[in-house]
């Protein structure tokens, strides 16, 4: 089997860029604003938003692994822009469709609401009702929607300017918008029969462990050093073995998601990974949970505030983790896989994971 | 700190196929009962069983009766057994860390003469580290290692023995020289010291249940030849330090209940309680499969030729209190009254589970000396 590893230059050029245009008062800057034009214009010369696309269909080439490096250094500096939307999920159904993937922002529908209807009229489909929590609508070019009619997997690419866009966020006032469909008309096509609900909500959770793993390392590095600066007691508040224990229970967190993520990652770039994923999902969403609550408490107040940067990860994580399945969903998922292989199967699974179901 | 992913090869897959039918055709399931991790039974004949296979010391170089395999190797091969519950205890120690020091510190008399029978799976070794007033505080162990003529006299008493009454060999942490101020860790050697001893007496300290795993060893005058120091005199605690390293982050931190989870899947098949547990083994499943890559990476890095101590301390610290905090979830699903003599294999090994899993975060350095070793790295400081 090859060795598939990522392009080290990737992870250069991202952090060099991310460290330059997202400090502090960007990223702060970016959530009372709503949006961050300026550093989505910096992220987009690179390349970046569309890497492992189809260099013919408007993307960057490279692999998946490469594109969830770049996400996952997204999360580790907070970076404001639909890194993932744009690129891995809605750039790749583009993408798969034999559709062009504009220049501009796009993204998807985590979920297809209950009112949402599609209805295919010949070479173009006519959407109507309304859809909720979209990343980042108000700034997209275009909504690319997986849909199924009649057994088959399509996707469409509707303009955002069709649509009336009422602005909303999540916990870490990252837009997540809601969207009104009044019979907007827009061209579709047919995506392979492996491209449905399920992988594309696999494939969600995957971008998701990505950025989940970059915010947790950076939080878990914040916490070292904030708590060596702080001197209580006459000394650094990390020489006291009841902080270290947050220091490292979150390391531990950081250290298991970012594995999960990566393995994962792995996997599914070869094509096969959905036990890797489901687990990874349910690994980075209760790690969020741990790690978020061992750095407030080894940050005292300062973490509470708005002018220190523990919150931009912290929300985040919060946030995420409820994102393309939360810990029921993903725990039901894998149980149920798990219990099927029975008693002597169990193992196997767990070393082989996907490879051998 | 870098934890990489890795990914067995083509022949380490083919040694876990051979590890998997090796433990089928001499173990199987509903032929033995499991073992709980590498707490296992003694079973010389088994451990011989598989050192004719090349599995016991089989990291160690052919030259000394190993198979120069490699610590992912030798992880592949302590998963299986573990996870299946196999009684690994006769070679346990000898295997995990004494081969390794006696190769890296030893003489090669010392080599000819213990590695080979190590690797035979003949040879058991218990560790002398803890004492009366030396737990935690390892560095400041009294038991002393006097000189005299052509070796060296050993006094004092040594605790929380395992094995002692059943082993063949103790290393000992001694002290050879008298504490240097503010310096406790200089003046301690590494001593090989026969079980069989004159003046060395062994009796019983009774684990909670009443069984018998630990001892209290003290030595009157018990002498050791020059040729049984491992390593330089007074260069025990570095020696020692290198030997934790070893024991640290591997499988036997994180299986030790995994033989009683596929003994619940066994049982619950069928029955009112298959839904709950299903709810369960998603995140049980999903943890293994995380703690696992994190574990097997640090095997890795070994083969590299590094040493991950930082890695490896977070690894156990957080493998044994996942032990836990599995046992502690399904006593929480099962409302059963279970006992030691319960008629079902599961209820039988889950008692046993929660009256000896408080020892796992203490055992091999306690989660509270792991964490301070760990914090230090991760601030960059010397550990």
């Amino acid at each position: 089997m090859t060795e598939l590893i990522v392009d080290e230059l990737i992870t250069q050029t991202a952090n060099r860029l991310f460290s330059e245009i997202c400090g502090h008062e960007a990223i702060q800057n970016a959530e009372t604003v709503g949006e961050a034009p300026e550093i989505w214009a910096a992220y987009s010369e690179t390349g970046f938003p569309w890497i492992s696309i189809d260099e013919n269909l408007g993307g960057s080439g490279g692999t998946l692994l490469d594109a969830l490096e770049v996400l996952r250094l997204v999360g580790y500096y907070s970076v404001p822009v639909p890194a993932a939307e744009t690129g891995i999920l809605g750039g790749w159904l583009l993408s798969e469709a034999g559709l062009q993937v504009p220049e501009g922002i796009v993204t998807v529908l985590p979920d297809l609401g209950p009112d949402l209807t599609i209805k295919v009229d010949g070479s173009q489909v006519s959407i109507a009702g309304s859809a909720t929590r979209v990343p980042w609508a108000r700034s997209a070019e275009v909504i690319a929607i997986l849909f199924q009619d009649d057994g088959n997997n399509y996707v469409a690419s509707v303009n955002a300017s069709d649509c009336v866009i009422t602005p909303m966020t999540n916990m870490a006032g990252e837009p997540r918008d809601s969207v009104r469909f009044d019979g907007v008309v827009c061209s579709y096509a047919k995506v392979s029969e492996s491209i449905d609900a399920q992988s594309f909500r696999l494939r969600g959770a995957l971008s998701r462990v990505a950025l989940m793993a970059g915010a947790i390392e950076k939080m878990s590095q914040l916490t070292v050093s904030y708590t060596n600066d702080r001197v209580q007691f006459g000394r650094p508040v990390a020489r006291f073995q009841a902080v270290q224990q947050h220091l490292v229970w979150a390391a531990q967190d950081a250290a298991l998601s970012r594995m999960a993520a990566e393995s994962a990652g792995i996997e599914a770039t070869r094509g096969k990974g959905d036990f890797e994923i489901a687990s990874a999902k349910l690994i980075a969403n209760q790690a969020a949970s741990r790690a978020t609550k061992a750095c407030h408490q080894a940050h005292g107040a300062m973490g509470m505030t708005q002018e220190y940067p523990l919150h931009h990860y912290s929300r985040r994580l919060w946030s995420w983790r409820k994102e393309y399945g939360g810990d029921a969903e993903w725990s039901k998922w894998i149980g149920r896989l798990a219990v099927a292989q029975g008693a002597d199967g169990l193992y196997p699974l767990i070393t082989g994971g996907s490879r051998v179901l | 700190m870098r934890f990489t992913p890795t990914e067995l090869t083509a022949s380490e897959l083919a040694l876990q196929t051979e590890v998997r039918q090796f433990l089928k055709t001499e173990l199987a399931p509903g032929t033995h009962e499991p073992c709980l991790g590498m707490a296992a039974r003694k079973d010389k004949p088994f451990s011989m069983k598989m050192a004719e296979r090349g599995w016991v010391g089989m990291a160690l170089p052919k030259a000394w009766g190993g198979s120069d395999r490699t610590a992912v190797d030798r992880f592949i091969v302590v998963e299986e057994m573990l996870r299946w519950g196999a009684p690994v205890g006769h070679h346990w120690v000898a295997d995990r860390q004494t081969g390794s020091v006696i190769l890296k510190f030893g003489t090669d008399e010392q080599r000819k003469r213990f590695l080979p029978a190590i690797c035979r799976g003949e040879l058991g070794f218990s560790i002398g580290m803890s004492e009366p007033d030396s737990g935690s505080d390892l560095a400041s162990v009294s038991t002393r290692a006097e000189r005299a003529t052509g070796g060296w006299l050993i006094n004092g008493t040594k605790i929380w023995t395992s094995g002692a009454h059943e082993n063949d060999w103790f290393v000992c942490l001694l002290r050879t020289s008298s504490m240097e101020d503010g310096n406790k860790h200089a003046g301690l050697s590494q001593l090989l010291i026969d079980l069989q001893s004159d003046g060395l007496e062994i009796s019983p300290i009774p684990f909670l249940d009443g069984s018998h795993h630990f001892n209290e060893v003290t030595f009157n005058d018990v002498f050791v030849p020059d040729e049984n120091v491992v390593g330089d005199v007074g260069m025990g605690w570095h020696q020692n330090t290198t030997e934790m390293a070893y024991e640290r982050g591997g499988p036997d931190r994180w299986l030790s209940p995994f033989s009683t989870i596929e003994q619940l899947l066994r049982e619950a098949k069928g029955t009112p309680l298959e839904q709950a547990v299903q709810d369960l083994f998603g995140e049980l499943v999903a943890r293994y499969w995380g703690i696992r890559n994190l574990s097997l990476s640090v095997a890795r890095l070994i083969d590299s030729g590094e040493a991950p101590s930082i890695e490896s301390s977070l690894v156990k610290e957080m493998g044994t209190r996942f032990e836990q905090e599995v046992i502690e979830k399904l006593v929480q699903l099962i409302e059963l009254e279970y006992s030691p003599d319960s008629h079902s294999l599961f209820e039988r090994m889950l008692s046993q589970c929660i009256v000896t899993f408080p020892g796992n975060t203490i055992r091999g350095g306690t989660i509270e000396i792991l964490r301070s070793v760990a914090a230090k790295g991760l601030q960059g400081l010397p550990v």
